[in-house]
């Protein structure tokens, strides 16, 4: 039985294709690739050699500096993120901001923050500082190791932080199934405000975990992909027939949820409602996914069961889509067990194949896709489908240009390591 | 090199590295609560005095600690 609907009212956005939501959307409309060649590391003895990397972010709009070196690079883009949904859910005058000089954007909406809670999560957490640490140990001795150490690499660091700032006291920590993170963190979100635990959760996820060690983990396990024909950009291609694995990413998403009533009775502009969401487990392997993407399956169906429609009424799906031989292909299986062979006829679109992998920030910065897919009856295209897969069946893939849609309800599909997956049924936010 | 009998000096140095900003006013009779430092960011700026000056500051030195004057005493006994 579903209690108080979620509503989207804030949505913000740190990716390789913009600093905010509005350009990554501007690109990804466009066919744009995020997708370069790693410099920051030599690549010689890796499997692989391109990354999407965020360009141009200054933390200092929003770090002092010694936040800067406390927090990683995953937690500066968290806040960045949730900054700008708060922002434009009109919660911009919350900010607290311990930067000297800086002033709160706009006066402090009356609400109550014992009700207002955060789930901005991270797959793997501040990797940079684990590293900087352990190697300043190494050469100085554990004496040298920073007292900040542990608050800053925690993974919760970043959900702390956002908390902090806007001085929320509702439900707070990070939850993490790898490159589902973000996902789950949406589906729990609502779930919390569905269940009267909070009126308000500010929601999402970020990684920024493209190190050496990293990228030759993800690597060694045979699952990213090169540049081709010296062209990083052609690196991740879902769902052609050519594919050979993911591009690691790294970015920030973050949504504010709302109790629907709440929203109206501030008079916020709804962009989205969280009409169902379904998570599960492959219960199988560690890393493969379940060859008949039953879990996935699984996970669809308990989403379009929450949202009371049936798959008939999807009108557009932004699947999981990493590229990867065995991924894509568990997918689609699961995809046309859900359909049927209406399959043929719903658009989808893979946001991974111009954002590479964002971990786990992918499902946060995909759902927010597919909020502005709703909002704009547009859906972006994905790049790199030269020859569509054929042993995937017949799929409606958009490619070459953004293709206008009239969907009401949408379907995002996430899928982590372990096993983890989470669906959401996402609706135009119409009552 | 400093001058082990008056530690201010490191004092500043060491607090303006660990917490990126200038502690040039600080004097010891600057209380420490009003100087805006964090208590971990306290802790590095004694974790990295007894680094430099080889010495281990026992926790019971750090108790009823009001100025920065009070915090170098402290210190400056260790290192006779």
């Amino acid at each position: 039985m579903k209690g108080r609907a979620a509503v989207v009212t804030g949505m913000g956005a740190v990716t390789p294709l913009g600093l905010d939501v509005a350009t990554t959307w501007r690109r990804l409309l466009a066919g744009e690739s995020g997708v370069s060649f790693i410099r920051e590391f030599p690549t010689d003895a890796l499997r692989s050699d391109v990354a999407a990397r965020v360009e141009g972010f200054e933390s200092e709009r929003l770090l002092s500096r010694k936040e800067t070196e406390i927090y990683g690079r995953v937690t500066q883009l968290t806040l960045a993120a949730a900054t700008e949904a708060m922002s434009m859910a009109g919660f911009g005058g919350l900010f607290r901001a311990d930067v000297p000089g800086a002033t709160a954007t706009a006066l402090a909406p009356p609400v109550d923050r014992t009700r207002f809670g955060c789930l901005m999560s991270t797959g793997q957490g501040s990797v940079d500082i684990f590293e900087q640490q352990i190697e300043k140990s190494r050469e100085r001795g554990p004496r040298a190791v920073s007292p900040f150490f542990i608050p800053g690499v925690m993974p919760n660091s970043g959900t702390a932080l956002v908390s902090m700032r806007y001085g929320l006291m509702g439900p707070s920590y990070n939850l993490a199934s790898a490159c589902a993170t973000g996902t789950h963190a949406i589906a729990t979100g609502a779930l919390m405000i569905e269940a009267g635990l909070a009126d308000l959760m500010i929601v999402g996820s970020a990684e920024a975990a493209t190190r050496l060690n990293t990228v030759a983990g993800f690597g060694n396990a045979r699952a990213l992909a090169r540049s081709r024909d010296g062209d990083p950009t052609k690196a991740s291609r879902p769902f052609d027939a050519d594919r050979q694995g993911f591009v690691m990413g790294e970015g920030a998403g973050a949504l504010v949820l709302e109790a629907r009533d709440h929203a109206e009775a501030r008079g916020a502009e709804i962009l989205a409602e969280v009409c169902g969401y379904g998570m599960s487990s492959d219960g199988a392997h560690l890393t493969r996914p379940h060859e008949d993407g039953r879990g996935i399956l699984l996970a669809c169906r308990q989403a379009l069961e929450r949202a009371g429609l049936g798959p008939e009424r999807i009108g557009y799906v932004n699947p999981h889509a990493t590229s990867t031989v065995a991924g894509d292909a568990a997918e689609i299986r699961a995809l046309r067990a859900l359909f049927g062979d209406g399959l043929a006829s719903v658009p989808m679109s893979a946001t991974k194949s111009m954002l590479g992998h964002l971990l786990g920030g992918a499902g946060a910065v995909e759902a927010i896709t597919v909020v502005c897919t709703l909002r704009d009856g547009v859906a972006h295209p994905s790049i790199n489908v030269d020859t569509l897969d054929p042993e995937l069946g017949p799929i409606d893939v958009v490619v070459g240009a953004p293709r206008p849609l009239r969907a009401r309800y949408a379907l995002k599909i996430s899928a982590g390591f372990g096993g983890h997956n989470c669906a959401l049924v996402l609706g135009d936010g119409r009552a | 090199m400093t001058d082990k009998h008056d530690l201010l000096p490191m004092f500043k140095t060491v607090a303006a590295r660990v917490d990126k900003r200038s502690f040039d006013d600080v004097t010891r009779a600057s209380v420490i609560t009003d100087l805006g430092v964090d208590s971990l960011s306290m802790m590095q700026i004694v974790g990295e005095m007894e680094t430099e000056l080889s010495i281990q500051i026992p926790d019971e030195d750090l108790v009823e600690i009001v100025t920065v004057g009070d915090l170098c005493s402290r210190v400056e006994r260790r290192l006779v």
